[in-house]
């Protein structure tokens, strides 16, 4: 057993020969050879934004996102929102490339207004732009860009409540087209470090379902300061937004990460002006 | 052989402003038999008296389902119906799959309505030939709309087209109180054969004759056809 | 009509030997039996007004919308021939989509209405297409903070390509009166488009179609009113919400003398619910 996990599940040298790695090397259209044939896209995110999380609760969801865009390790924009409403109880949370998240809300401004064309606002009932219509759409347009072989580089979180069942929705689509729900969703580093506190609050849809709206903000908020703490990339100001079942939306995009302690980071290596 | 020189195509306003061909077009629809449509708030009920053209041939389809949610019935050239419902049919299952939604009625028959006035502005092709009563239901309930050749769709609480279809609409019009509030799709149902027996002169409804169609907040689009209609005769 | 029997008014793109296009002359008449619409401009937006005759009992009050919205900041109405109308308004989107896509901004009243007279004018070219039977009126306010400069804008587009800049105009059957009614309007000694605000306009609109249908009284019709103003809709192309609409209803009744006794009364009331 070759106990490499790189090597798990790949053809064995022993049952195919050696991999001929000029394949994996061959010259792209990016190298200036077209004579291969081989073209690439995006083959990596270059301004990017970190995790968005969101939680359940009973009457609705809670979502954060930083608002910062780095480039590189490089903390470069500052004031970058990437929470984004769509439709009346609709927001849309995205990481990763934020060029390819603006050019996102593009079109997400124009499914908005196209849905809105002869939708009289002030009949009985109005046809609503649902926050599953809105994931069902991203999703197949992530899914179709990944089998282009040029994704949108992001992760994207759909949260919000149908206007009307009142049915809170939270739902994840990623660059490889891979959807998934659950009562508790982050991305990026968030899937590592919030999520095992957000489980802690809600493991399952019953238990969302008792979980109150000034839990789940508090969860979120928990969650937030971890990343800051852990996440080299994440900054201290970010965006909260609440879709609630009863009173909308309600965005603060200017919060802080308050409470913590920095008193450990004297003993750390490497943290503050080296003293050798 | 015209009846004057402002007739021969689509694209050739008279000296008062009208489309002669288009007008033509809409005669088409008084050609096809008789088809009833109305609705409740909860209801929307499709009636059709179907022809043959000779003892041994089949009846021609009058109502056609175009998805779970929306079907319609015609009067008029059936095979310019059936091009219609395709791109209906298709307009259903690209909402289906890009958004998983029911699309909206009203949207659907904008788009009809787009189709329809093209052929009435360029030279190439001829309008449609066929009136279409459409009924459907979505998130803003259930909905009955009427689709002219002249790329015109409106929204009605009743309508009727082909031929003798006046006395249908004036059924309509003097029961509308009755029918719009009525509760039970049974009883729809029965104005909806009470109108189109108004316009019957040497036909009588038979079970190989009528079809009925209905769809309602809580029932996806239904076609009756056969002996399930004879209590309804 | 010394165009008929002369051959040149049976093709589109055909001169006659005096310089004249029949064809869309023809397209105007066409215009001249529409419905009547109003659009007039105030401080800080536009009023659209459109009368709806009552065709059909079987109609769905307040559905079946005449006016219709090109872009958030933009609204357009119509008289003439209701599905070229909708064509038109498609374009528009189109243009508006292409231009935000373009430039990021929403596309100024301005490039909208050349871009529209452009394309209405190009089906006065050719024999396979037939000029435009609608005389198109349209508007708006472009905020700043979007790139526009704060100033309503109205504009008629008429079948032959040409398009105006107008305070305030009028088309379709009652245009007659409905013009000289806002000539009036507008050419009064203490009128002022400083203090002439969004309320005053839609009353105002609302009395000019009551007054111009008063040749067509044996019709019962039902009243449609949309605005787009900074103040009051935040410079989106809204409806007119139900009680400032039926204050205006209520205002162009008595100021008319018109509609109170009428059966069609019960009709408008319905109609924005």
């Amino acid at each position: 057993m070759n106990h490499d996990p790189y090597s798990w599940g790949r053809p064995t040298d022993s049952m195919y020969g050696q991999y001929n790695s000029q394949i994996a090397n061959a010259p792209t259209s990016l190298e200036g050879n077209m004579a291969s044939g081989a073209n690439q896209h995006t083959t990596s995110p270059i301004v990017t934004g970190t995790s968005v999380v969101a939680i359940k609760y009973n009457n609705g969801v809670v979502m954060a996102a930083d608002n910062l865009a780095s480039y590189g390790s490089l903390l470069r924009f500052q004031g970058i929102e990437r929470l984004h409403k769509v439709g009346k109880t609709t927001m849309v949370g995205i990481s990763g490339d934020v060029s390819d998240m603006q050019y996102l809300l593009e079109i997400l401004d124009e499914l908005t207004i196209e849905h809105n064309y002869d939708n009289d606002e002030y009949s009985d009932n109005v046809d609503e732009l649902q926050p599953d219509y809105i994931f069902t759409y991203l999703a197949n347009l992530m899914y179709h860009r990944r089998t282009k072989m040029n994704p949108l580089w992001n992760a994207l979180i759909v949260s919000g409540v149908n206007s009307k069942t009142g049915e809170p929705f939270l739902q994840y689509v990623n660059l490889l087209g891979v959807k998934y729900s659950s009562p508790s969703i982050a991305t990026g580093f968030g899937a590592h470090l919030a999520i095992p506190l957000l489980r802690k609050l809600a493991d399952s849809e019953e238990e969302a379902q008792k979980l109150t709206k000034e839990q789940a903000i508090q969860g979120i908020k928990d969650s937030m300061r971890v990343l800051f703490y852990r996440d080299t990339r994440s900054s201290k100001n970010y965006s909260l937004a609440v879709i609630d079942k009863d009173s909308g939306i309600t965005y603060d995009n200017d919060v802080n990460v308050e409470d913590m302690s920095w008193k450990f980071a004297k003993d750390i290596r490497g943290y503050g002006t080296q003293k050798v | 052989m015209f009846r004057n020189n402002y007739d021969g195509d689509t694209v050739t306003f008279s000296p008062t402003g009208r489309l002669f061909q288009v007008e033509y077009a809409m005669e088409a629809i008084k050609q096809g038999s008789i088809t009833v449509g109305l609705r409740s708030k909860k209801h929307v009920v499709l009636v059709g008296l179907k022809r043959n053209d000779d003892k041994l041939s089949s009846y021609q389809k009058k109502i056609i389902k175009c998805g779970t949610n929306l079907g319609f019935s015609l009067s008029g050239l059936a095979p310019d119906a059936r091009i219609l419902a395709n791109f209906i049919k298709q307009q259903v299952s690209y909402n289906e799959l890009v958004y998983g939604r029911d699309i909206n009625i009203q949207k659907l028959s904008e788009l009809l309505a787009q189709k329809a006035q093209k052929t009435t502005q360029t030279y190439s092709g001829r309008p449609y030939g066929v009136g279409l009563l459409i009924a459907g239901k979505d998130n803003t309930g259930v909905h009955l709309y009427e689709f002219q050749p002249t790329g015109n769709v409106i929204e009605l609480y009743g309508s009727a087209l082909g031929a003798r279809s006046q006395g249908g609409k004036t059924y309509l019009e003097n029961n509308l109180e009755s029918y719009l509030e009525e509760e039970s799709l049974e009883e729809l149902i029965k104005h909806g054969v009470s109108a189109l027996k108004q316009t019957l002169k040497d036909e009588t409804l038979t079970v190989s004759n009528l079809s009925i169609a209905y769809v309602g907040e809580d029932q996806d689009f239904t076609i009756v056809d056969g002996y399930d209609v004879e209590k309804y005769l | 009509m010394t165009s008929v029997g002369t051959g040149y008014d049976l093709s589109n793109s055909v001169f006659s030997p005096d310089g004249r296009n029949f064809q869309v002359e023809y397209a105007g008449k066409a215009v001249e039996n529409g419905s009547t619409t109003v659009g007039l401009k105030f401080k800080d937006g536009v009023v659209f007004a459109v009368e709806k005759t009552i065709t059909n009992k079987l109609l769905v009050p307040g559905r079946n919308r005449k006016i219709q919205t090109i872009d958030r900041h933009v609204g357009c109405c119509y008289s003439g021939l209701i599905p070229d109308g909708k064509h038109l308004v498609n374009r528009g989107r189109e243009e508006a989509s292409s231009f935000k896509k373009t430039y990021g901004k929403n596309i100024p009243l301005y490039a909208l209405s050349e871009r529209l007279s452009q394309y209405v004018q190009a089906y006065t070219l050719y024999n396979s297409v037939r000029p435009f039977g609608i005389a198109a009126i349209f508007g708006g306010v472009l905020k700043s903070e979007n790139g526009g400069d704060n100033k309503p804008q109205l504009y008629m587009l008429e079948p032959n390509g040409s398009c105006f800049g107008y305070k305030g105009i009028a088309s379709g059957k009652g245009r007659q009166t409905a013009r000289s009614e806002i000539e009036k309007l507008i050419s009064a000694d203490d009128f002022d488009i400083e203090t002439f605000s969004a309320k005053d306009a839609v009353k105002e609109a609302a009395r000019i179609i009551y007054l111009a249908h008063e040749d067509n009284k044996d019709k019962d019709f039902e009243l449609e009113l949309s605005w787009c103003s900074l103040s009051e809709t935040d410079g989106l192309h809204k409806f007119v919400p139900k009680e400032i609409y039926d204050e205006a209803v209520q205002y162009a009744k008595e100021e008319t003398g018109l509609g109170e006794d009428e059966d069609s009364e019960d009709n408008d009331e319905d109609m924005d619910e």
